[in-house]
This record gives structure tokens, sequence and C-alpha cells, in this order.
């Protein structure tokens, strides 16, 4: 009997020992510099592996895909009949089987897995570092849910590491009210846990601004206000750029709120989407290339910003290319090359900054209206226009007025997909752009389709979006 | 139950074989043809509607249905459409009961309705605060009661003074005087990010030099005076000597934010005796 209890006792250990000749994750976390390499750990998940593996995760590398190139910003150079899975997001043909919406998926479930790692082992953690680690991991995990939401609509909620087996809760949709109370829980926590201070880190202008952006798109317009005042108090140190070249060839700027931080000529750390966007530099003949419609909107809108946006493609004259990340240099515009080999581009991908800021500041006054005349709404829009050189002030601002603004500060970063759908006129614009070039638009394309690889692997549990 | 063949077998087509189908099909149900499957994807209707963003009486509307070929909407004010994914401008403002008709190629039909209010939105309505005592008369709060300064009290500070001599109207205007360090503080509730204006009329006497009295706003309210200064989003200052008995105007802008409240702030730096009446607000279009 004795014998018997002793095993019970000890069974953990005795059945599962620790390898001593191995690191692995259960019992690595001890101290706060192995928690830390956890926090990393989430960031290199946000960054993406930049090959051209169709098992690896690209993460945001991809993202352009699922997002700009969906909108009237940008295309493919090749057929817009095509098939191959670039060109579906092109001409609305998505299909389930789509390997980028699965890499996309795929890799921000990865992020989420490594902010849970953190979460989890929050325990072993100082007291002093235990709250920044908290608000770190779950601004990760927080925006990693956010994108996941807002392109494939209800998506399993998984706030703790799970095994293989734990199907119920990989393979089971949860509806969006309910991912977005989760997103608010987690960013109210970060905003409370963190400090300013980090631009390629999470930070607590990071966390507000991701939330700001969070209650625009559920309808919380005050609360957002109040999110977009808090940032902007010059004690905060954020300010515009004076030369609008220097938000994306002068890293680390005062604009620059949360950005994803790339090395050059370093295959861990360097990104592959700024020579995917050039003429045959990348692997493709050359994505994201900028629309007819967007280059009317920078000659109506752009200011002094379409110098630094679009530049015309010199082997295709007939094309123009995002200006925005040039890994390889242009003379012309006075612009260093970052990396030797373009395709190991260290240019940062910015996901929040202070022009986004200023703008859902007039968006959250404008609080779903068709229009506001508010000085305070008219003081932050007109911030954002002097600095394009566009210093005639407007007495009131519209919806569309506002979209168009976004359209060509935010140009190519990612933002105009998921502001015509904040705004409710997504189905408007991109049907009538598809129409307009021949492509196959529904309103059910707003949403990606769950991966075919995942409704496979859950034997039938997880439903698929209509339409697909 | 309802099946989808998706073989065609050519020796289902003999005769014996359709008698023998056509036996059992004189029970209630119908049977499968030989090859044919049970349908299991039935046709689902759903769809969405928004807004035209320029036109309240436009809707676009887009289809989630699933598993179905053919759509008919109706819109409830007697069009219809077979468009997949129609835009429809409504006559008039009203509720109506907008339905679509999802079916498939074996006639099964599903049906979601949904109701949508069309009216014309509202232009944003601005509440203009009614401000207490603004002319610092006498008996003028609810029930006739108070002094003319009643509305104006704040914790930490005298309040502000009352004059029947020097007035611009009524009997009474509020004293500013050497050395009272006297304040007036007033709570208002507000429109969030509207412009207003706020005017009043002040004097000051001629002698000594350098004074002034200073109207601002405060972006919260406050318990006690000594937070006065931190809470302060506007601010004007009315140092005019010229005069000691004629009134000068002086008009203050501010936007409340994202606040609902705010609170009037009048105060001076004691050194030449005034006078302040004639508090007005309004909004500034």
């Amino acid at each position: 009997m004795v014998f018997i209890f002793t095993a019970i006792s000890c069974s953990k250990d005795f059945l599962e020992p620790q390898p001593t000749s191995a690191v692995s994750e259960e019992g690595y976390f001890k101290t706060d510099e192995e928690l830390e390499s956890g926090i990393l750990n989430m960031y290199d998940g946000i960054q993406g592996t930049n090959d051209r593996s169709t098992s690896s995760n690209h993460s945001i590398q991809y993202e352009f895909y699922v997002t700009e190139m969906r909108t009237d910003n940008t295309r493919g150079k090749g057929a817009v009949d095509s098939d191959a899975d670039q060109a579906q997001f092109v001409n609305y043909n998505i299909r389930a089987t789509n390997g980028i919406v699965a890499d996309y998926y795929r890799s921000m479930y990865n992020i989420i897995y490594r902010a849970n790692v953190v979460l989890d082992n929050l325990g072993v953690a100082s007291d002093a570092n235990r709250a920044r680690f908290e608000g770190e991991a779950k601004f990760v995990r927080a925006y990693a849910y956010f994108n996941l939401v807002r392109l494939y609509g209800d998506v399993p909620l998984v706030d703790k590491v799970i095994a293989p087996l734990d199907t119920e809760i990989s393979y089971t949709r949860i509806e969006s009210s309910i991912i977005y109370d989760f997103i608010e829980e987690d960013l109210l926590s970060a905003v409370a846990n963190l400090g300013d201070g980090y631009k390629n880190r999470a930070s607590k202008a990071a966390a507000e601004a991701l939330l700001a952006k969070v209650y625009l798109t559920i309808g919380e317009y005050s609360q957002a206000q109040t999110l977009c005042e808090s940032i902007m108090k010059p004690a905060r140190g954020f300010s515009l750029e004076s030369n609008f070249k220097d938000v994306f060839y002068n890293e680390g700027n005062d604009e620059v709120i949360f950005a994803v931080g790339y090395e050059p000529d370093l295959i861990k750390d360097s990104q592959g989407f700024s020579s995917e966007w050039l003429n045959a530099v990348g692997y493709t003949a050359g994505v994201n290339y900028v629309t007819k419609e967007m280059r009317d909107a920078f000659d109506q809108y752009g200011g002094d910003r379409t110098l630094y946006s679009i530049r015309q493609d010199v082997i295709q004259p007939s094309e123009y290319q995002v200006a925005k990340y040039i890994p390889n240099g242009d003379e012309n515009l006075g612009i260093a090359p970052i990396a030797s080999d373009p395709r190991l581009a260290g240019n940062d991908w910015i996901v929040l900054r202070y022009a986004d800021v200023l703008l859902m500041h007039v968006e959250a006054i404008l609080a779903g209206a068709e229009a506001t005349t508010s000085s305070n709404a008219i003081a932050s829009f007109q911030e954002v226009r002097n600095r394009a050189g566009i210093t005639t002030t407007v007495a009131t601002i519209t919806k569309e007025d506002l979209l168009n603004e976004r359209r060509v500060e935010l140009a190519f970063e990612n933002q105009r997909f998921f502001d015509l759908l904040r705004l409710g006129e997504a189905q408007n614009v991109l049907s009538a752009y598809a129409t307009e070039n021949g492509y196959n638009f529904t309103s059910t394309t707003l949403l990606l389709p769950i991966p075919s690889s995942e409704i496979n692997l859950s034997k039938g549990l997880l439903e698929q979006n209509p339409g697909y | 139950m309802l099946y989808k063949k998706i073989f065609v077998n050519h020796w289902a087509n003999l005769m014996p074989l359709f008698l023998v189908a056509m036996v059992y099909s004189c029970e209630e149900n119908i049977l499968p043809e030989e090859g044919s499957i049970e349908d299991l994807t039935l046709p689902e209707a759903n769809f969405d509607f928004s807004e035209s963003n320029n036109d309240y009486l436009t809707y676009s509307f887009s289809n989630l249905s699933s598993s179905a070929t053919d759509f008919i909407w109706d819109f409830g004010d007697g069009n219809t459409s077979t468009e997949n994914e129609p835009e429809h401008t409504f006559s008039q403002e009203g509720d109506f009961e907008v339905s679509l008709t999802a079916s498939d190629k074996l006639g099964v039909e599903s049906v979601q309705t949904k109701n949508i209010s069309v009216k014309e939105p509202e232009g944003p309505v601005i509440f203009i605060p009614e401000i207490l005592e603004a002319g610092f008369e006498a008996g003028t709060l609810e029930g006739g009661a108070g002094d003319g300064n009643d509305a104006w009290a704040i914790a930490g500070a005298n309040n502000i003074g009352l004059s029947t001599s020097v007035v611009r109207t009524g009997d009474q205007a509020a004293r500013i005087y050497m050395g009272a360090e006297s304040v007036a503080y007033q709570e208002l509730t507000v429109t969030p990010n509207a412009d207003y204006r706020i005017t009043l009329y002040y004097t000051l006497a001629s002698a000594p030099a350098g004074g002034h009295i200073r109207l601002a706003v405060l972006g919260n309210t406050i318990e006690d005076a000594s937070e006065a200064e931190d809470a302060i989003i506007a601010s004007v200052l009315g140092d005019d000597q010229t005069s000691t008995f004629d009134y000068t105007k002086l008009t203050l802008l501010f936007n409340p934010g994202a606040s609902d409240t705010v609170a009037l702030w009048l105060d001076s730096n004691n050194i030449a005796e005034g006078r302040v009446d004639d508090i007005m607000i309004e909004h500034v279009e």
C-alpha cells in the first residue's frame, strides 16, 4: 500500500520527467529572462517567416494579400481571371483551399499560442515585471484576434495553451461579439499594465490605439474618442513627422506607435513583402500593384504624399508600384537601399501611427453620422492634411471625406479593407469597383473562408462561412 | 424527404423497374432513384442590409444564403427582384418586411424575413444648457429662490459678490472687488464635440491699472476651487479698463470634446473693482 501511495504522489515527475539534456517548453520558464524570451517569441510570430515554403507561417508578410489586394487600392499584374492563389483576392473568387488564406489563419493562431504560453507561465515572473509581461502578451493576443475576427468572422476562442486533442476548443466557432468582448478585456488589461517607450513592442499607446480601433469597429465611439485624446496629449510625445517620407524611411520616429521590426539581410529577421511589390525583384512578377482607381484618388486627395506613396514602374511604365517600403533604394526619391539583398528587406511594418490616431479621432466624433462640423474633428483632420500640403480648411467632414483621407494617408498599410468594413461602405465601393473591372464580387467575399484544411481536420465540426 | 440524383443509371429507365418504382410510390414516401443520395445541404436563406451613404431611402442587400441557386427578394412595398444582391430604393419612409426566398434546382425553398425601418436620419441635436442666475438677479432660481449668486458657489473659495450699482441689465450684477479673491463656478450639461460660444459683459475700474477678469471653461466638474486650474480647457482674459461704467463684451469659444459636462469659471487677479453681467451660451454652427 505504501508503495502505491508513493507512486501516485510523484506520478507527474515519474511518468513525465523533465529532460535534462534538452530544453522543453514545459519546465523551461523559470525566470524573468526566460519569460522575456517567450515575449520576444511572440513578436517573432508576428514577424513571420521570410521564405517561400507553403508550410511556413508568413504572418503579416502575407497580410497585404488578404487585405489590401481585396480592395480598390491594389491588384496583381497577372491575368484577372486567373485561379492562382494570389489572383483570387483580386477577382474575388477566393476558394476555401487558398493557401494564403490558410497561412494567415494559421499564423494568427500561432501568435495566439505564443502569447498564451507567456500568460500560462506568468506565475514565475517577478513582481516587478509581471504586469508588463501580462500587458505585452495580452496586447499581442488581442492584435491577432482582432485580425482574425475582422477577416474570418466567428472564430475559435483559444485563451490558454491547448493540446492537439482539444478539438472542442480548436474547432468551435465563437460568435464574433464574444470575441470582441475578449479582445476588449485583453486590451484594457494591456492599457493598465503597460507604459510608453517601445515602438517595436507593445506599449500603453499601442494598446490604447488598437482598442480605439476596436471600439470604432463595434460602434463605441465615445470610448474611442477618449482613448485617441489620451494619445494626443502632448506629454505622450507622439506627433506627425513633418516630411511624409520620414514616416517610412526614418524608423522609430515620433509618429510610429507600433511597428513590427525587421532587420535587413538576416533570413530570420527580414521581410519579403517589400521585394514582392517590385517588378520581379521578389519571387513573383509583382503583386500589390497600384490600381488606376488608386492613382485617381492620389491625384485628387494625395497632395505631397503622392510622391512617397506610388511610383512608376521603370521596367513597365504603364504600371505603378508602392513607394512606402522600397528595399533597394530610389535615387530620384533620395531613398537609400535598406538591404543588400532586397528579398531580405529590413523595412519595418507600421501597424499603428499617429496620423491613424488623428483620423480615428475624427471618426469617433463623426460617431456613425454622415457628417460633422465639430471643431475638434476638423482640427485633427486638418493636422493630417496640413502635413500633406493641403492647407485649405474645410467646414464639414463627411464620411466620404474621411474615407478618402484615410485611403491616401494610410495607402498600402492594409487599412483600406477594414476602413470600408467599419464605415459600412465595403459592399457599395467594392461591388462598383468589381463591376468596372470585370471581377465577380458578392458580399459574402467580405469574409474569408475558413481554410478547408481546418474544416477537414475538424471532421466537419467547423462550419464554413456562407458563399464558400 | 427529397433526394438529389447524383448518378444516372440507364437501367433505371427500363419499364419493369419503373413499374416497381410506381408501386412503391403509392406509399407516402418518395423513394430514391437508384444511385442517388439524400440531399443533406438544403438551401438556407439569409441576408443582411445596409443603408446607402447618401440616400436614406436606398438600401443594398447582401445575400448570405447557402446551398441555393435562385433568389426572390420581396421588399415589402410591392417590389421584387431576382438578382443575387439587389439594391432597392423605397419610395417613402416606413417599416418594411423584406423577405428573401432562396431555392435550389430541386425546388426546395427557404425563406428569411427581416424588418427594415426606413427613416430619414435626424440631424444632430445640440443641447443648449440654461445658465442659472445668468444675470445675477435675485429670485430667478426654482420657486423664486436665490440671491443671484447661489448657483455659482464652489467649496474652497469665496462666492462671487453682488452689486446693485453699475449694473448692465436688471437690478444686480456680479461684483469683482479688490483683494476678495472670489470666484464663480457653475456646471453645465452640453453635447459632446459641439462648438459653443460663451458671452458675457464686464467692466473694470480705470484704476489701479493691471486688473483683469478671467472667464474659463473647465473640461470636467470639480469638488474644490483648488482643482480649477488643471481642469481649464479654454479661457480668456478681460482687461479693458478704459471706462469704469461702460460694459465690454467678452466671448469665449469652447468644445467639450468627449465630455457631456463642463463648468463655467470666473475669477480675477484682484487688482481692480469690476462687474460681470448677462452671461449667455450659444451653439456655434
